[in-house]
C-alpha cells in the first residue's frame, strides 16, 4: 500500500520509494530508506500528512506520500 | 602571536547554532554570500585565553550529500583549508536527527567538537545524557552548552584549541555487546562509525587502490564511502576504472540505513530518561494540523496579532505623538530664541522632525507585530502553517512551504523574500518573490493608520484589515493565474520539519525583536532622515531658488507632470504623486512626505489629523480617493531595499525590473477599480 492511504497512530515499513532522484536523495539524507519504521500521526486531510520518522515529525506532501510504498509492521514491535 | 584557529560552526536547521554562533560573535560579524550561490555566509571573531578564533557559520543542512545549495557550499568550506576544527552543534534534545551529520563530519577526518546546544531543554524536560558514554562512543570529545543561557561557551573554545591539531581522532574503544565484527580487520579500534563486514571489505579493496592511484589523497576512508555511494563529485574527481565490480551500483541506502543503526545503538546507551514532552507536542498538534480547525486556528491567531498590533499598538502610540508634540514645540520656540534664521528652522522642525518623529511614532505598532511573529516562529507553529496551508497553496501551484515567505512577508518584505530561498525549484521561488511584496509589510501601516483614521474614523481598523486581505487575495490571484498560465503540474512536494514545540524563550524573543526595531529605527535615521531632507529641499527649492510657496518648487513641477498617470485612479495630485515618488525610498516616507508636502505638523495626532482631511478635502480628495491611494500604497514598486533583495535574488537585472513593472501595473489597475467603485457609493 502507499503510505498517503495509512492510517493515523499506526507504523508502517518503507518497502519503496518511486520519486524523482532529488527528492529520493533529500528523503534518505533525512534517514527515510527502504526498512525505516514511520509513524503516521495525521492523515486526516485530503493532501498532506504528518508523519514521524527516525525521532523527528515532518509534514509531508500528497504527492510524496502517494509514490511510499510501505506495509504495516507487526503490531507487537 | 599565534596563529588564528579557523573554526566552522555546522548543525541541523532548528538546532540553535545561530544563537550559539551569535553568543560567541556579538553584532561584530560580516555577513556576505558565499562566492557564486545566494547562500548566506557569516564571519566573526572571538578570542579565548589569548588565541584567537575565527568563526564561520556554516547553512543549517541535514547531511554532507551533495544534492543542495547548502550542502554543497557546506562540503567544500570544511574539506577546504579554510576550516581547521569543525564545531558540530547538535540539539541534545533530538540526538537521533542529529547525530547523522555528526557521523558524516567525523568521517571527514578533520577535528570535529560537539556542542550538545539546548542542554537546557533537555534538563527541562527531565531528559538525561550521559555525557561520559558519548564522546566515548563517538570518540570525540563532547561539549555541553546552552546558546540561550550563555553556559559552556568556554569551554567549547577550550575544547577547540585543543583539539586543533589532532587532524585524527584517538578512537576510544568502545564494546558493541553482540555485535562481535568478524572481519580481518577489527575496525572498531580505528573509526567510530563501522560499517558492517561486507561493506568494510569494500572499503578496504577501495582505500588501496586510492592509495596506489592518490598516494596524497588526505582521508581515503572518506573518499572510499563516497565513492561507494556514487556521489558525483568525488567519483568524477577521482576515477577508479579497475573497481567496477566492486563498486558494482551505489551502497548509499546500505550505508545510510547502517549510519542510523549505530546512532540507535549511541541513543539506547546514552539517553537515561526519555522525553515526556512529546506527548504534549502531539496533543498540541491535534488540534494545530486538525483536518478541520487547523485553519480557522490559523486564522484565529493571525486576527489575533493584527488586533494586538492596532490596540495595544496604538495606545503605546498615543504616549509617542504627545511627546513629539512637545519637542517640536520646544525646538521651534529654541530655534527661535537663538535667533535662527526660518530657513534652518523650517529644515529642522518641517523637514526632519515631521519626517523622521512621524515615522517614530509608529514603533509601538511595528514593535508589537514583530513581537508576535517572534512569538509563533520560536514556538516552533511557523511549521505548522505550511503544512495547515499546504492544499490551498497546492491548488495555487504553490508549496505550503512558500506560505512562510509570505507570512514574513507582513514583517518585511527583505527577509520574506530571502526566505524564499527555502523553495528547491526556480520556478517556485520566482513566483513566491513576485508575489511576497504583494503581503503588506509593516512599513506600509503607517499609511493605512493614518488614512483610515483620516477617512474612515468609525472603521479604522476594518478598513486596515482590508488592506492585508486585498493583499493576500491579489497575491493569491496572481499565482492562480501563473500557475493556470505555465499549466506545468506543480512540481512542489512539501516536505518540512516539525519541530517539538517549546515556550519561546525571552531572550531570543528580546534579540530577533531588537533586531527589527534597530532596523527600523536605522531606516528612519538614514533612509527616512535623508529622504526627508531631500524631499524638503525639493519642496523649498525651485527654479528660482528658495522658495516659500511650495507650488513653484520642484517637488511641485515633477510631480505635475506625473498628474496625468495618476488622475485616473484618483491621485492625481502632485503633492500624492511626489509623496508616492518618495515613498519608493521606503514605504513610511509616503507618511512623511504627506505631513511635509501638506505643511501639515504632527500629522499622526488628532488635530493634525483634522487639518489634513480639510486640506485634502478643500482638493476634493475624499474617502474613494484616500481607499484608492491605499490600494495604489499597498501594491506599487516595493522599496528600495526589496528591490536590491530582489534583484540580488533572482540575479537578474531584467527579471527585476519586469517583477517592478508588473507589481506597478497590478496597483494601478486595482486602484483604478477601487477608485471607480469607490465613487458609486
Amino acid at each position: 500500500m502507499q503510505l498517503k492511504q495509512g492510517k493515523d497512530n499506526t507504523t508502517y515499513i518503507v518497502e519503496a520509494m518511486d520519486l524523482e532522484l532529488p527528492l529520493e536523495r533529500r528523503l534518505e539524507a533525512l534517514g527515510l530508506t527502504p526498512g525505516t519504521r514511520i509513524t503516521i500521526l495525521n492523515n486526516q486531510k485530503r493532501g498532506s500528512m504528518t508523519v514521524k520518522f527516525r525521532g523527528t515529525r515532518f509534514a509531508v506532501g500528497k504527492r510524496i506520500a502517494d509514490h511510499i510504498t510501505v506495509k504495516e509492521a507487526a503490531s507487537h514491535e | 602571536m599565534s596563529k588564528t584557529i579557523n573554526v566552522g560552526f555546522i548543525g541541523n536547521p532548528n538546532c540553535g547554532k545561530t544563537t550559539l554562533f551569535n553568543a560567541f560573535t556579538g553584532a561584530n560579524l560580516k555577513v556576505a554570500n558565499w562566492p557564486g550561490v545566494t547562500v548566506e555566509k557569516k564571519e566573526g571573531y572571538t578570542t579565548y585565553e589569548g588565541e584567537q578564533f575565527k568563526l564561520v557559520d556554516l547553512p543549517g543542512i541535514y547531511s554532507l550529500t551533495s544534492y543542495t545549495m547548502e550542502e554543497k557550499v557546506s562540503r567544500e568550506c570544511i574539506m577546504s583549508d579554510e576550516i581547521d576544527v569543525i564545531v558540530d552543534v547538535v540539539d541534545a534534545s533530538c540526538l537521533e536527527r542529529n547525530l547523522y551529520l555528526t557521523l558524516q563530519l567525523i568521517e571527514l577526518g578533520k577535528p570535529v567538537i560537539l556542542a550538545l546546544n539546548m542542554m537546557d531543554i533537555v534538563e527541562e524536560r527531565g531528559m538525561e545524557i550521559d555525557l561520559h558514554r558519548l564522546p566515548e562512543m563517538l570518540g570525540i570529545p563532547a561539549i555541553p552548552v546552552s546558546a540561550r543561557k550563555k553556559s559552556g561557551l568556554s569551554v567549547l573554545m577550550h575544547a577547540v584549541s585543543h583539539h586543533a591539531d589532532h587532524a585524527i581522532q584517538n578512537p576510544l574503544i568502545h564494546h558493541h555487546h553482540d555485535k562481535q565484527s568478524r572481519h580481518e580487520h577489527n575496525h572498531h579500534t580505528e573509526y567510530a562509525m563501522v560499517y558492517s563486514d561486507a561493506l568494510e571489505d569494500k572499503i578496504d579493496v577501495i582505500m588501496d587502490a586510492l592509495a596506489c592511484s592518490y598516494p596524497t589523497l588526505e582521508n581515503p576512508r572518506w573518499h572510499a564511502i563516497k565513492l561507494l555511494e556514487k556521489d558525483e563529485s568525488v567519483t568524477a574527481a577521482f576515477p577508479l576504472p579497475d573497481l567496477e565490480k566492486i563498486i558494482d551500483r551505489s551502497y548509499e541506502q546500505e550505508i545510510i540505513n547502517q549510519k542510523y543503526d549505530f546512532i540507535e545503538e549511541i541513543i539506547q546507551e546514552i539517553l537515561v530518561n526519555k522525553s515526556e514532552k512529546e506527548a504534549f507536542t502531539e496533543k498540541l498538534d491535534h488540534f494545530l494540523t486538525h483536518r478541520i480547525w487547523g485553519l480557522p486556528l490559523f486564522l484565529g491567531i493571525m486576527a489575533l496579532v493584527f488586533l494586538l498590533t492596532f490596540t495595544v499598538g496604538d495606545w503605546l502610540k498615543g504616549y509617542f505623538e504627545i511627546f513629539l508634540e512637545s519637542f517640536s514645540a520646544a525646538v521651534t520656540s529654541g530655534l527661535t530664541s537663538l535667533h535662527v534664521g526660518d530657513m534652518m528652522i523650517s529644515l529642522v522642525v518641517d523637514g526632519i522632525i515631521s519626517g523622521v518623529g512621524g515615522i517614530l511614532t509608529f514603533l509601538p505598532n511595528i514593535f508589537i507585530l514583530f513581537l508576535a511573529l517572534a512569538f509563533l516562529e520560536d514556538s516552533g507553529y511557523m511549521a505548522r502553517v505550511a503544512f495547515v496551508m499546504d492544499d490551498i497553496m497546492g491548488h495555487l501551484g504553490l508549496s505550503g512551504r512558500a506560505f512562510i515567505p509570505l507570512l514574513l512577508g507582513f514583517g518585511c518584505s527583505v527577509p520574506a523574500v530571502m526566505a524564499s530561498r527555502a523553495l528547491e525549484h526556480r520556478k517556485d521561488r520566482l513566483k513566491t518573490i513576485l508575489i511576497t511584496p504583494f503581503m503588506s509589510c509593516s512599513a506600509r501601516l503607517p499609511i493605512y493608520v493614518l488614512f483610515s483614521q483620516m477617512f474612515f474614523p468609525k472603521h479604522a481598523m476594518l478598513v486596515s484589515y482590508s488592506m492585508y486581505l486585498l493583499g493576500i487575495i491579489v497575491a493569491i490571484t496572481t499565482a492562480f493565474v501563473l500557475s493556470k498560465l505555465d499549466g506545468s503540474k506543480a512540481e512542489h512536494a512539501l516536505l518540512i520539519e516539525l519541530p517539538e514545540y517549546k515556550s519561546p524563550n525571552a531572550r531570543t524573543i528580546a534579540i530577533y525583536v531588537w533586531e527589527k526595531v534597530k532596523d527600523y529605527l536605522t531606516k528612519a535615521g538614514t533612509v527616512i532622515f535623508v529622504a526627508s531632507v531631500i524631499l524638503w529641499g525639493l519642496l523649498n527649492f525651485g527654479p528660482s531658488g528658495y522658495v516659500t510657496d511650495i507650488s513653484n518648487s520642484f517637488g511641485s513641477i515633477i510631480g505635475k507632470a506625473a498628474v496625468p498617470l495618476f488622475a485616473p485612479v484618483g491621485l492625481g495630485y502632485w503633492q500624492i504623486v511626489v509623496a508616492l515618488i518618495a515613498g519608493i525610498a521606503a514605504k513610511e516616507v509616503v507618511v512623511s512626505s504627506c505631513s511635509v508636502l501638506f505643511g501639515v505638523q504632527n500629522i499622526t495626532t488628532t488635530d493634525g489629523m483634522s487639518t489634513m482631511v480639510a486640506t485634502l478635502g478643500a482638493l476634493g480628495f475624499g474617502a474613494a480617493n484616500a481607499y484608492a491611494l491605499m490600494v495604489f500604497c499597498l501594491l506599487y514598486i516595493p522599496c528600495t531595499a526589496t528591490i536590491a533583495t530582489i534583484n540580488r535574488e533572482v540575479e537578474s537585472k531584467k527579471l527585476t525590473a519586469l517583477i517592478i513593472f508588473f507589481q506597478f501595473a497590478v496597483a494601478w489597475v486595482m486602484s483604478f477599480l477601487v477608485y471607480h467603485i469607490g465613487l458609486l457609493f
